[in-house]
């Protein structure tokens, strides 16, 4: 109790509040995160998913956004959002190929500030779902220092750690394939979807979630705590 | 649209009825989606959902059951849920799912809202099982109207082009030599540019030869002239109209006023060459069994063309019963001719899906011979022959032997006419189920060829027994309720009723023969006469065993079966496969399956009424 309020999300967001400047950061921070002792399906989620060319939060671009809500174990579509980001550059061609956008779109595309804001407005009071949890972190961290001069932390649950921490209970050796986004959505026999698009993954993310914690001992008993990162 | 919501909009995009909707109305319906997920064994709706919810499975499965826990059918991929859309769940079914499983959530009420313009989509959700079927029938009946007849060809389809023509100077002896040369049968008389008459064989023989005209003298002595013309804009039907009020064969076909084609009544005959009229007609010239032979290969062909042309099962049965009726008395006149004329009087039978007029190509044989009493045993050996000619015709033709042998070269169906209401007695007033089982084919009995009073007064007598015979009745429908329809479709499975799968759905046994059946139960126990299925079901309306709206739905199942065999049976006959009643659910689209759906439902109705009333 009193770590967590040293060093809790919470505590963290406070501390971040007051030095935040006018604006998107400073409204996002100025609503309390769920409290991590509710359960799992009174929490509001937003699952959100980034397509970037590449791995290096400093180096590569932020290419699209994606998020959609979930709450109650269900996931409005009506809440549903999907951005290009402008950016300068040309793409590589190998990249077009993942994610199927194409040059012409992203000059089309919102700026990034724009694109920051809504989701910083989607996502506050909840709490941010992704599968591999470092990209979006670090992404999103790095266009707030680029936009906000500093960076926020916010609480998320990663689908991959989930899905890590129940097989590394077991204990058992485990190709770490059987860990991606789509092998994980095959074990729970949800559908195949249609991979790299950042919508299509949020959506394709908090259903994985769902069924995850549905698969659980109690899962109307599951907190918030036993799914955080 | 996203790329995401793209394939969420695919995927609803493809059950009907969604699939009547236009992109910006089917992105509405998908921005209303709620996605869930249920667990194995879980109860439907889940708690978050108030009352009016739509569901669609996207992965998983659902089973409904009745209250008394009998399992009602049971729903995978893109199936939907519409049981709770209206705010009471009437039908008192429970549903729960059979696997993990995702559903796509729609408020019914904001669905109802965003289709406004789409009344069809709502009354999909609406409507009982058999108002839907109502529905489809009618459209189908329509289509069948519209496209089996020759209203819906051009006349361009069948004139000829350039006319045969010849100068109005010309002889009539030259006129003769071009008709020859060509092969035509007239031709048509131009000065300049200008048609002034026409003139053909006919004219020839009886303005010419017939009066001792010399042929050296000028064609237009025979020609006529105030000719009908028809323009090119015109369909076939027209022309034939044309052609038939004024007693004519021939008719110009004119562009504007321009002379542009012929069109002949052997043309339009050819059209519809090989249709059901014509085929009886040249039957009936047919000399020999080779002949029949050859011509009883058009009868595949002729049901493929009848069907592709939208033409409805109910015709097409007709049709195809009616050929089969003509090879048979064909075959008769043929044995008279052979054997000598009949000892005594006596009627040739039909039993069976001929009986009913509802048989299609390469159906078996179900026949019979009713004799006069004064019918002696010496006669015997006569009928015997007669019956071993026409089934050993019919058998060459194609219809193959009965495999229960009912024919009548089978002594026990070859019998005069006291004995046939022996047997009519004891089926009727000492019934066993085994015994009417096999019997029941009798109960559809219609005279091909003799004396039709023989059958009539052995009909009457028996229909008279069995109005009364409730335990007739009773054993009768028991053996009905055997044959049942599936519950529905699961996956690419039929779903049965202990919850089994199966890999090909039965036409026949599990959807037309109970139809069938309670037809048939219905007639006898009413005293009606008629032996088709639908006009049994059709005099029956509104008596004490049908109501009215109950024998319509039956007749629109019953419609939409026969239809679909007959699809899957001339598509069987294109690629040269036997035809069969097999149809496999990978073959059915999502709204064949859901019509289907529906005629099972009213089927089961039928047959639980009849279960509870005896």
């Amino acid at each position: 109790m009193f770590f967590d309020s040293l060093f809790g999300y919470e505590a963290k967001r406070k501390r971040l509040l007051k030095k935040a400047p006018e604006g998107a950061l400073r409204d996002f921070l100025s609503v309390p995160f769920p409290d991590k002792k509710q359960f799992f399906v009174d929490t509001p989620i937003l699952s959100v998913d980034f397509e970037t060319t590449g791995l290096h939060a400093i180096n590569d671009k932020l290419l699209s956004v994606g998020f959609v809500d979930l709450h109650a174990n269900q996931i409005p579509l009506k809440s549903s959002y999907h951005e290009i980001i402008r950016s300068k550059g040309r793409l590589k061609a190998d990249n077009v190929t993942i994610h199927q956008i194409t040059d012409s779109q992203k000059d089309q595309g919102e700026s990034l500030q724009l694109v920051v804001e809504q989701l910083l407005k989607a996502l506050t009071g909840k709490v941010m779902l992704v599968h591999f949890a470092r990209i979006e972190r670090e992404f999103l961290q790095q266009a707030c220092l680029e936009l906000y001069g500093m960076a926020p932390t916010f609480p998320m649950i990663d689908t991959l750690m989930v899905a890590k921490k129940r097989l590394d209970h077991r204990d058992v050796a485990y190709d770490p394939s059987t860990l991606r986004l789509s092998a994980l959505r095959n074990k729970y026999q949800l559908p195949e979807h249609y991979a790299h698009n950042a919508l299509n993954d949020a959506i394709a993310t908090a259903e994985l979630l769902m069924a995850q914690v549905s698969n659980m001992r109690e899962p109307m008993q599951v907190r918030l705590a036993d799914l955080l990162l | 649209m996203d790329t995401a919501l793209s394939e969420i909009c695919a995927f609803i995009q493809a059950i009907p009825p969604f699939d009547l909707l236009d992109d910006n109305a089917l992105e509405s319906v998908v921005k209303e989606i709620n996605i869930c997920y249920l667990r194995n064994q879980e109860n439907l709706p889940p708690d978050e959902f108030a009352a009016q919810t739509l569901f669609i499975l996207r992965k998983g499965a659902l089973s409904y059951y009745s209250a008394e826990d009998e399992l009602l059918g049971m729903y995978g991929e893109g199936d939907i849920c519409s049981i709770y859309c209206h705010e009471k769940n009437t039908m008192n079914i429970r549903v729960r799912t059979h696997e993990d499983t995702l559903l796509y959530a729609i408020s019914y009420p904001v669905l109802q809202d965003i289709l406004q313009d789409f009344p069809d989509v709502i009354a999909f959700f609406d409507n009982s099982a058999e108002q839907r079927l109502q529905k489809k029938m009618a459209s189908v009946n329509e289509e069948a109207i519209i496209s089996s007849s020759l209203i819906n060809t051009s006349i361009t389809a069948f004139y000829h082009t350039p006319v045969a023509s010849i100068d109005y100077k010309s002889t009539i002896q030259a006129a003769a030599i071009k008709m020859t040369d060509l092969g035509y049968s007239c031709l048509v008389v131009l000065n300049g540019d200008e048609s002034v008459g026409i003139v053909t064989d006919k004219d020839i023989r009886r303005r010419c030869v017939a009066q001792g005209l010399a042929i050296s003298q000028p064609i237009t002595d025979i020609i006529t002239d105030n000719i009908t013309t028809i323009d090119i804009s015109s369909n076939a039907y027209d022309a034939l109209m044309i052609m038939t009020s004024k007693h004519i064969h021939h008719l110009p076909v004119t562009n504007q006023g321009r002379l542009e084609g012929m069109v002949t009544v052997t043309d339009l005959m050819n059209h519809e060459g090989q249709n059901a009229a014509n085929l009886t007609s040249i039957i009936h010239k047919a000399n020999t069994v080779a002949d029949l032979v050859e011509i009883s290969k058009m009868l595949p062909k002729l049901q493929i063309r009848m069907a592709k042309l939208g033409t409805t099962a109910d015709h097409v049965g007709k049709s195809i019963s009616a050929i089969t009726m003509a090879f048979t008395i064909r075959l008769i006149e043929m044995a008279e001719k052979l054997l000598g004329p009949a000892p005594v009087p006596y009627a040739w039978l039909a039993a069976g899906s001929q009986a009913r007029q509802e048989q299609f190509a390469h159906s078996d044989q179900d026949n019979a011979l009713i004799i006069s009493d004064e019918m002696q045993p010496e006669h015997d050996k006569w009928f015997f022959d007669l019956a071993t000619f026409v089934s050993d015709g019919l058998a060459a033709c194609g219809f193959i032997y009965c495999p229960g042998d009912i024919m009548a070269t089978n002594s026990k169906w070859r019998q005069p006419q006291k004995v046939w209401c022996g047997y009519f007695d004891k089926w009727v007033n000492t019934p066993s189920p085994k015994a009417l089982l096999n019997a029941s084919v009798f109960f559809d009995l219609s005279t091909v060829h003799g004396d039709t009073s023989l059958l009539a007064s052995v009909r009457q007598e028996m229909l008279e027994k069995t109005k009364r015979s409730t335990l007739f009745i009773a054993h009768l429908s028991k053996n009905a309720l055997n044959l049942r329809p599936p519950l529905g479709f699961f996956r690419d499975f039929v779903l049965v009723q202990d919850g089994e799968n199966k890999k090909v759905l039965d036409l026949k046994h599990n959807g037309i023969a109970p139809i069938v059946d309670l037809a048939r139960i219905y007639a006898l126990a009413e005293g009606v006469a008629v032996t088709s299925t639908i006009e049994r079901l059709q005099q029956v309306a509104g008596t004490r065993s049908l109501t009215k709206a109950s024998a319509a739905n039956l007749i629109d199942a019953y419609e939409f079966l026969a239809m679909l065999r007959m699809q899957h049976q001339s598509k069987r006959m294109q690629n040269n496969k036997k035809p069969n009643n097999f149809l496999s659910p990978k073959a059915l689209s999502k709204l064949e399956r859901e019509h289907l759906k529906d005629a099972f439902k009213v089927i089961k109705t039928m047959q639980d009424a009849r279960q509870s009333a005896y």
